[in-house]
């Protein structure tokens, strides 16, 4: 009974939407229903959506600042009358006059519900909002679900649209609403609007036509069922292509970046530094620092803590590595096991120093709003910006590195004492400072690394034991002493993990890559890329 | 796994050395005994390693329960003193201290574990030395020991009602799942049931994916890409069930929520899910997943508004290096735990774990969740009241649905 009554109702009001150009809503039913708990809230939200096309534009406006509230959550549902709380105010629900605020809360909006007043909103939205952004922005809204909408909201709101670019992409949305239409033009038309930006839910919507009577019938229909099908499969391809080597280069920038520092430390010097991912945790510390101190000094920068913090932790780790090398490490050269005792207990201190000194809890880091989500590129294919932005630092770090180590004076020295620290010393290079120097540069740089993962992953004390052994794995691999190996067993690392990993699940993908390295070092001892000439 | 444990006491050694142990509380067996007019109570929580940032708060709320017993006259005639450990989320380590807290330091109760792996590991332990662990995590079921109590519920007082709700018309009518889960025995033994239970419904097996990836993992792309091609295949609304433990938990959602998935595309039922695990995210893009617990913050009654303010107060008296604002599921069932076993053993007029262990029948403690929790002679679990949370705007959960009263728990699973 109660079912047919609400199918009634909006039945009536999709009619209404129909026939009538211009229907008040029932504003004080409709906020009512709306508090009324979750079956009364999808009723409210679906009237709503059914009547935007219908409604006059200070319904319109209403509507929007309703659903806006239920979904910010700036109501209160009172016992008698509900309050939605405005900028300017308290305001009434329903007649949106000054109000005393209502006591209540705002409800709950279930998984069934916030779609439906998310549709409602933007529904609304399309219709009254103030500028062609807002409605542009309602329309990318309303466009996931226009299959599920009424064709008429489209054309109502194209006829009404002021802004000329707007009004034809409303246009462009309202033809994939007419899949379901009567007339096979339309619904080919439809159906090669939805071929157009192709994914996988593009791929469900028009395969499920194959079951349509009309696919039998119409071969003019069939056909192009059949082309949009082709055409979605063959961008969906090259979007999963595109997706495996993304997400391959991301992880490889990530091995990369933990693993550029202890290339020089251990791949040039020689020292194994198991303080390594403390440095990567530090260096992310540091940047917490940065962002702390803009936050309290110069808000407005805030968004840019990222880029400010660079110069900071290169400096601030490098320090504290250069700090270990002339208390600890200049010791220990010639006893490299004690040398790995040594930073082993320093890595222990440093992680229970933060535990003790910032607690262990998951640093929060504000995610800037330019590397926050990510941009559907094609198919599938979605960059996100954290990780790109993760790839692009990666890269600036080998060319800057690289530069370092072959075009600068310090870059000559460290080279040559790092081959030949007698003759280095013999012709007159001050092997002691360049030692601390590269040893400072091998700690900057994980710092680095710590400041270009904290947009991906979380910031704790323990963050650095995650890297110290795929940093390790990836400089043997690549081939003691060379840059250019460490590249290329990131890249190969991460590629091969990516490729293996749908297939055989993410705790095999790191045993066959184990597996392989272990194999790979068999074959080859010296890794990818052997120093060739005389080493000491 | 021997390097592990060496490695661990270096760990505690070095930040003794450092000065640092004091506010982190001194591993059990390195505290001597003392005064005689206490009773002590060992807590096994790690405050480093994986899952350091949530169970390191567990320590405080049971000092912080202990503090609350003492200040009414303590139990049976002596005062409670909470003996806190560091197992390093290394799971044998679990045993090894809990064994040392048992025989040497000679604690009346246990309280501790999060994960099954290291609860399974101490169970022998207890078992041999009939000794009493309070377990405060819901977990998989399938166990029945007396010598554990099992403070939260199993599956079918908290996962499976969860499960019912989206399955229904009042949630999503979900009809595939992708199960994603950390590689051990509490998710694997969780979708084992699941996939029983859905059987049982006749949902056919091409309805779900099983995917495990290793502890501590936190590289998402490549799943993430493979749940939005597993949600937008045909055949019904898709919900994640993420079984994945501790700082992965983060990981994962930043993930999801940076592709672009929202809750309304693809609704993720954490089960493992806290606020803690909110912190430093951004949850606009994460509002309305879900989570199932026994506890929610936003639990209405008299007894949370006392237990939240309790906590405040603790934290600040006591400058415990957690949130004062954020109180989660396990910490409240330690909270009951610890008030559970005072009340026990108060009934039983003894700290003999037979003689607690007999009068557990009967008891029944008004929990902060707002429901009256209690036990029966039947066996050692605890009935809970069972809530279901959604992701908030300032990274917390409201209470989209909760049960009217406490079911009865179901120790062995009919569905694994």
């Amino acid at each position: 009974m109660r079912m047919g009554r609400r199918l009634g109702l909006l039945l009536l009001a999709l009619a209404a939407a129909w026939h009538s150009p211009a229907l008040a809503h029932d504003r004080a039913q409709i906020a009512t229903q709306a508090c009324s708990g979750a079956a009364g809230l999808s009723e409210a939200a679906a009237t709503l959506t059914a009547g935007a096309s219908s409604a006059t534009p200070e319904d319109a406006a209403w509507a929007a600042t309703l659903t806006g509230a239920l979904l910010d959550k700036t109501i209160r549902c009172g016992a008698r009358a509900s309050t939605i709380e405005s900028p300017s105010g308290f305001i009434d629900a329903a007649t949106l006059a000054k109000a005393a605020p209502a006591d209540g809360s705002a409800p709950v909006l279930s998984l069934k519900n916030r779609p439906l007043v998310e549709t409602a909103r933007a529904a609304a939205t399309l219709f009254a909002g103030a500028t062609a952004g807002e409605r542009a922005a309602a329309l990318r809204a309303l466009e996931r679900r226009a299959a599920s909408l009424p064709p008429e909201l489209f054309e109502t709101a194209a006829a009404r649209e002021p802004d000329a670019g707007l009004k034809e992409q409303i246009l462009g949305v309202g033809q994939s609403a007419l899949l379901n239409s009567s007339d096979v033009a339309k619904r080919i038309a439809a159906i090669e609007r939805i071929a157009a930006q192709p994914s996988r839910r593009a791929e469900t919507q028009i395969a499920a036509l194959k079951s349509d009577p009309a696919y039998a019938k119409e071969p003019v229909f069939a056909a192009a069922v059949d082309a949009g099908l082709a055409s979605i499969d063959r961008w969906l391809r090259v979007s999963s292509v595109a997706n495996t080597l993304y997400n391959g280069l991301s992880f490889a920038s990530i091995l990369f970046m933990a693993a550029v520092g202890l290339a020089i430390i251990f791949g040039l010097m020689g020292v194994i530094n198991l303080a390594q991912g403390e440095f990567i945790m530090l260096g992310a510390y540091v940047a917490y620092a940065v962002q702390e101190t803009l936050r309290a000094v110069a808000p407005g920068l805030l968004d840019w803590y990222l880029i400010l913090a660079i110069p900071v932790v290169f400096l601030a780790i490098a320090a504290v590595g250069v700090a270990l090398e002339a208390t600890l490490v200049r010791r220990l050269y010639t006893r490299p096991l004690m040398t790995l005792l040594a930073t082993w207990a320093v890595s222990l201190l440093i992680v229970n120093l933060v535990r003790v000194g910032v607690g262990t809890q998951n640093l929060q880091f504000v995610t800037p709003s330019w590397l926050a989500g990510g941009k559907l590129l094609v198919g599938d294919f979605i960059v996100t910006w954290n990780r790109l932005f993760a790839i692009v630092f990666a890269g600036v770090t080998l060319v800057a590195t690289w530069a370092v180590l072959k075009r600068t004076p310090l870059g000559l020295n460290i080279r040559a004492v790092t081959q030949n620290r007698a003759m280095a010393g013999c012709i007159g290079v001050p092997t002691r400072r360049v030692d601390m120097m590269a040893f400072g540069l091998g700690s900057g740089l994980a710092g680095l690394a710590g400041l270009a993962l904290c947009p991906i992953y979380n910031v704790n004390p323990q963050m650095g034991s995650n890297f110290v052994i795929d940093s390790f794995m990836v400089v043997v691999l690549g081939g003691v002493g060379t840059l250019a190996g460490t590249v290329v067993a990131a890249l190969g690392v991460g590629q091969i993990n990516v490729l293996i990993e749908p297939l055989y699940g993410a705790v095999a993908a790191k045993v066959i890559v184990l597996l392989m390295i272990v194999g790979f070092l068999q074959w080859r001892p010296e890794g990818l890329y052997a120093v060739k000439g005389r080493r000491k | 796994m021997s390097i592990f444990t060496r490695r661990t006491f270096l760990q505690t050694s070095g930040a003794l050395a450092a000065g640092a142990a004091l506010p982190l509380g001194a591993p059990a067996f390195i505290r001597s005994a003392n005064a005689a007019d206490t009773v002590k109570l060992g807590c096994l929580f790690s405050s480093s390693g994986t899952m350091a940032n949530l169970e390191g708060r567990l320590n405080y709320v049971a000092k912080m329960a202990a503090a609350e017993i003492n200040a009414a006259g303590g139990v049976n005639g002596k005062t409670v003193e909470v003996v806190a450990s560091d197992p390093a989320s290394d799971w044998p380590l679990y045993a090894q201290v809990g064994r040392q807290m048992l025989t040497e330091t000679k604690v009346a109760a246990l309280f501790g574990c999060w994960t099954s792996v290291s609860r399974k590991t101490v169970l022998p332990v207890v078992e041999q030395n009939d000794g009493l662990l309070f377990y405060p995590l819901h977990f998989e079921g399938d166990e029945n020991s007396k010598n554990v109590v099992y403070v939260n519920s199993p599956p079918a007082s908290s996962v499976l009602p969860a499960v019912d709700y989206l399955m229904s018309p009042d949630g999503v009518e979900a009809k595939r799942f992708f199960m994603i889960g950390s590689d051990y025995v509490w998710p694997r033994t969780i979708n084992k049931q699941l996939k029983g239970y859905w059987k049982s419904k006749g949902i056919d097996e091409s309805a779900w994916k099983e995917e495990y990836v290793p502890f501590s993992f936190s590289n998402f792309q490549t799943l993430v890409n493979q749940v939005r091609a597993f949600a937008d295949a045909p055949g019904g609304k898709c919900v994640v069930v993420l079984t994945v433990v501790g700082s992965s938990i983060p990981d994962f959602l930043r993930e999801f929520a940076n592709q672009g998935i929202t809750a309304t595309d693809v609704p993720i039922l954490g089960l493992d899910m806290v606020e803690a695990d909110l912190e430093g995210l951004d949850t606009k893009k994460l509002v309305g997943h879900l989570n199932c617990w026994a506890y929610l913050q936003q639990a209405k009654g008299e007894a949370n508004v006392k237990f939240l303010s309790g906590w405040k107060d603790f934290v600040a008296k006591e400058k415990v290096p957690f949130s004062p604002d954020v109180a989660i599921d396990p910490m409240v069932s330690t909270y009951d735990a610890v008030h559970l076993w005072a009340m026990a053993a108060k009934k039983a007029g003894s700290f003999d774990v037979p003689e607690v262990r007999k009068a557990f029948a009967g008891l029944s403690f008004d929990c902060p969740s707002g429901y009256k929790i209690g036990m029966t002679a039947e066996n050692n679990y605890v009935s809970r009241g069972v809530f279901i949370g959604s992701v908030n705007e300032a990274q917390g959960f409201d209470v989209l649905w909760q049960s009217k009263d406490t079911p009865k728990p179901v120790p062995m699973s009919p569905f694994g």
